[in-house]
């Protein structure tokens, strides 16, 4: 059957992290967080709703879609992927307001001891999902699927110290964690390891097939992974300090250096498949990975400094890592993604029997390049106010991302409508627009012609 | 039916597009073999990667493409992924 490895809520888990990257971008605008100012409780909803609603929303959705690729396996229980969309957004949701309890917004008391439980809930589902898919030889076995499943790990780790940080907060003193020592390690677990080693897991394939540059699985991808498994080892050991109450600077700073070498071998690799790629004309979703790749070299550059001194250096760090390296490469794949998916999903069974529009005919790049410009120039305008201290140019940044995402979420909806195909070659009808079509019965694939 | 039918189905198989290269599925090098016998055609092919979300799509649609051809009344295409393809498989002229 057609599209039997593609996860039906794929476009949901989209829509609802592009919801929650538009919010995050309208507070940021309107002045929740900037540089020196992080630790009020509207600035802790704005930086969740970024990481948590957006960049983690799209990593669990796509790793969903994606895992199932890497591995050449469907996706265990494909059923709790809508269970596990709502949990998820609905503990952001939760978390977000139990911030804002501590700025004095009585609504969202107690959340903040809830939250934790509903985003367990969502994990595990999610996990239930890919951890079956990932074990054997085409799992494990490959250099893809094992950096997704040490990408699991630090999901756990980034949830213990999330969930121990917003219990102290609310006033729930369940562990002696000490806040100060647990928040940059919070932050490498998600950024850095979460985040990270699941887009390096899934970039191994995707930019491969992008590319058309061969895989492999040679020394600098085990060089990869061995470097991240000690860095991430090296964190999960250092939090286990902090939630006992105790930090070490010294193992911080070794982290630090380790993700670091992972970041630059990570990026040896990228250049070796760059430069093997057959495809000589690239497409816009891999031209701007570059700049997406440039962030993430400044983001390991600057962890060291911000292990040590912290303040305008950390913050510098985490927001190029999270909107420079992260969302720039999310936002350029999801414009690739969506256009795929929506191809499959309207010209997969006309395959053929008559010409089909390509994958790239559904795009329209230079709009696409356009604002993908400007949210770079605003993830490279904010990490230079971050680190100026300049809360004027942070906000103006912020216009500029909020202005970008909107720009590209309008091409997504292109995209999905086919609005950049000559409207004669646009079907009657179009699949729906966020939720799955309804299950489509063997007619709907190809089936062998009886022609006389 | 064409004088030499294994020209004829792969000319059809040119007609496959992979919707992602913009490649047909000839040049890209997906077609391992081809053979036909009696109106019966037997394709051997892959795909760019093992779990590539079009694999039983572009199956299908070069089944549909070969069936086409004058002369074939059967149609057999096989999915393989051994060996792999990789990119060396394109042809030079491509793109």
């Amino acid at each position: 059957m057609i599209g039997r490895q593609l996860s039906r809520w794929t476009m949901a888990w989209f829509a609802s992290a592009l919801a929650f990257l538009v919010a995050s971008l309208c507070a940021a605008v309107a002045g929740a967080g900037g540089p020196g100012h992080w630790s009020g409780g509207a600035a802790l909803a704005v930086v969740h709703l970024f990481a948590l609603g957006w960049l983690c929303q799209m990593m669990l959705g796509s790793l969903i879609q994606f895992t199932p690729v890497l591995c050449a396996r469907p996706v265990a229980v494909p059923g709790l992927a809508l269970p596990a969309l709502l949990l998820t957004g609905g503990g952001t949701a939760m978390l977000a307001a139990g911030f804002l309890s501590l700025d004095g917004w009585a609504p969202g008391q107690g959340l903040l001891a809830l939250a934790p439980v509903v985003l367990a809930v969502a994990f595990a589902m999610t996990g239930a999902m890919l951890a079956p898919t990932l074990v054997g030889t085409r799992g494990l076995g490959g250099a893809e699927g094992r950096m997704v499943a040490l990408a699991l790990v630090a999901l756990g780790g980034l949830w213990a110290t999330g969930a121990a940080m917003g219990w102290a907060l609310g006033g729930y003193d369940l562990l002696p964690v000490a806040l100060f020592e647990a928040l940059p390690l919070h932050i490498l677990l998600g950024a850095g390891g979460f985040l990270t080693l699941a887009a390096f897991g899934v970039s191994y394939k995707l930019f491969a097939m992008f590319l058309l540059a061969p895989e492999g699985n040679g020394a600098l991808r085990q060089a990869v992974f061995g470097t991240a498994s000690l860095a991430l080892g090296l964190t999960l050991g250092l939090t286990g300090l902090a939630l006992a109450g105790r930090g070490s600077i010294p193992l911080s700073l070794l982290a630090a250096f380790a993700d670091a070498a992972a970041v630059a071998l990570y990026l040896a690799e990228i250049r070796r498949l760059w430069r093997s790629r057959h495809r000589p004309k690239t497409e816009v979703n891999m031209r701007w990975s570059c700049a997406a790749l440039g962030f993430l070299g400044l983001s390991a550059a600057l962890l060291p400094p911000a292990i040590l001194w912290g303040g305008r250096w950390a913050e510098a760090a985490a927001f190029a890592a999270l909107a420079g390296w992260l969302s720039t490469l999310t936002l350029a794949q999801m414009v690739k993604i969506v256009s795929f998916l929506t191809w499959i999903q309207v010209f997969a069974p006309r395959i053929g029997r008559c010409p089909v529009p390509l994958v790239s005919d559904l795009v329209d790049a230079r709009a696409t390049g356009r604002w993908l410009g400007l949210w770079v120039a605003g993830a490279a305008g904010g990490t230079l106010a971050l680190a100026a201290a300049q809360a004027s140019g942070f906000q103006l940044a912020a216009l500029a991302m909020l202005a970008a995402a909107l720009g590209l979420v309008r091409e997504a909806w292109a995209i999905r409508r086919l609005r950049h195909l000559d409207p004669a070659r646009r079907p009657g009808r179009l699949p729906p627009l966020v939720l799955p079509a309804p299950p489509q019965g063997p007619d709907h694939d190809h089936t062998r012609s009886a022609r006389a | 039916m064409a004088d030499d039918p294994r020209t004829a189905v792969l000319a059809a198989l040119r007609q496959v597009m992979d919707p992602e290269a913009g490649q047909d599925l000839v040049s890209m090098g997906l077609v391992y073999d081809v053979a036909v016998r009696d109106g019966r055609a037997s394709v051997i092919m892959t795909t760019t990667t093992r779990g590539c979300p079009l694999s039983e799509m572009l199956r299908m649609g070069a089944e549909a493409a070969v069936l086409a051809v004058p002369g074939v009344t059967e149609a057999d295409v096989a999915l393989t992924w051994d060996p792999p393809w990789t990119p060396d498989r394109i042809e030079a002229r491509a793109f």
